[in-house]
C-alpha cells in the first residue's frame, strides 16, 4: 500500500486514507487517479504550486514508479518563518 | 548546527545564551526571534496553527541552514521553528549565527531567514473573527527570496 500524506490547505476529511488502487504505479497514476476520485483535490493539485515528496525526497519526475511502503506527500506552496 | 522544531514555548534569550555559550572561537552573534502577530493584513488573529511534515521539516530546514552557512562562511547556526497551535506574543522561529566577525553572522540570519519564508516545509492557518485561513507566501517575500538567488533544488 501506498501511504499518501497532504499538507497544509491540502488536508481534507478522509484524505490520508485513501488507498491508491493497483492500477495506479507512477506518479503521474497517482495523481490522476487522486483528481478522479477527488475532483476537487484534483484541481488544486494541478492549479496550485505543489510540490511531490516520495519518501521524504522532493520529486519532480512523475514518471517515477510507486509501489507497496512508499509514501507520497503533497505539499501546498509554504508559509514558514 | 542546531536545528530543531518546537510544539512547546520556547525563550529565545535562554536558547541563544545556551548556543553561544563557552564559545571563544567566535567574535559575533546574531539572532532574530519572529513573533506571532495579533493582526495580520488588517485582520485579527485568535489563534495560528503552523502545520509540518515530521520527519521531513527538521531535515528540510537543516538542509537550508547548512547551504547558507557555506554560503555565508558562517561556521554555525542554530534554528528552532515552533509548530502546532500558538497565539499572538509568542515567539515563532529563532535563528541565531555565531561567526569570527559580524558580517558573516548578519548575512546568514538575513538569509536563511528569507529562505525559511518560502522554503521551510510549513504551513500557517490563521484563526480569526471571519474564521479560518491558510497562508500564502507573500509577495515581497517571493521577491526576497529570488533576489537573494537562493539555489533551487530542482
Amino acid at each position: 500500500m501506498v501511504k499518501l500524506v497532504f499538507l497544509g490547505k491540502l488536508r481534507g476529511e478522509g484524505r490520508d486514507d485513501l488507498v491508491a488502487p493497483p492500477n495506479v504505479m507512477t506518479l503521474a497514476d497517482l495523481k490522476d487517479w487522486l483528481a478522479h476520485c477527488d475532483p476537487a483535490l484534483g484541481e488544486a493539485l494541478t492549479t496550485m504550486r505543489t510540490q511531490v515528496v516520495l519518501n521524504r525526497e522532493i520529486v519532480h519526475d512523475m514518471a517515477l514508479p510507486i509501489g507497496d511502503g512508499d509514501e507520497v506527500a503533497f505539499l501546498p506552496p509554504m508559509s514558514g518563518g | 548546527m542546531d536545528i530543531r522544531l518546537a510544539p512547546e514555548p520556547f525563550d529565545p534569550q535562554a536558547e541563544e545564551a545556551a548556543f553561544a555559550a563557552g564559545r571563544r572561537d567566535i567574535g559575533a552573534v546574531v539572532s532574530f526571534t519572529g513573533v506571532c502577530r495579533e493582526r495580520t493584513d488588517g485582520e485579527g488573529v485568535g489563534e495560528l496553527f503552523l502545520d509540518h511534515y515530521p520527519g521531513f521539516t527538521e531535515k528540510e530546514i537543516a538542509r537550508l541552514a547548512a547551504d547558507v552557512a557555506a554560503r555565508c562562511q558562517c561556521p554555525d547556526i542554530k534554528v528552532i521553528h515552533r509548530v502546532g497551535r500558538l497565539t499572538p506574543g509568542e515567539p515563532i522561529v529563532l535563528v541565531v549565527a555565531l561567526s569570527e566577525h559580524r558580517d558573516a553572522a548578519f548575512e546568514a540570519v538575513r538569509l536563511l531567514m528569507d529562505y525559511l519564508k518560502t522554503d521551510a516545509p510549513l504551513w500557517k492557518r490563521e484563526t480569526g473573527p471571519n474564521g479560518e485561513r491558510w497562508i500564502e507566501p507573500r509577495a515581497d517575500d517571493i521577491a526576497r527570496r529570488a533576489a537573494a538567488e537562493i539555489t533551487d533544488r530542482t
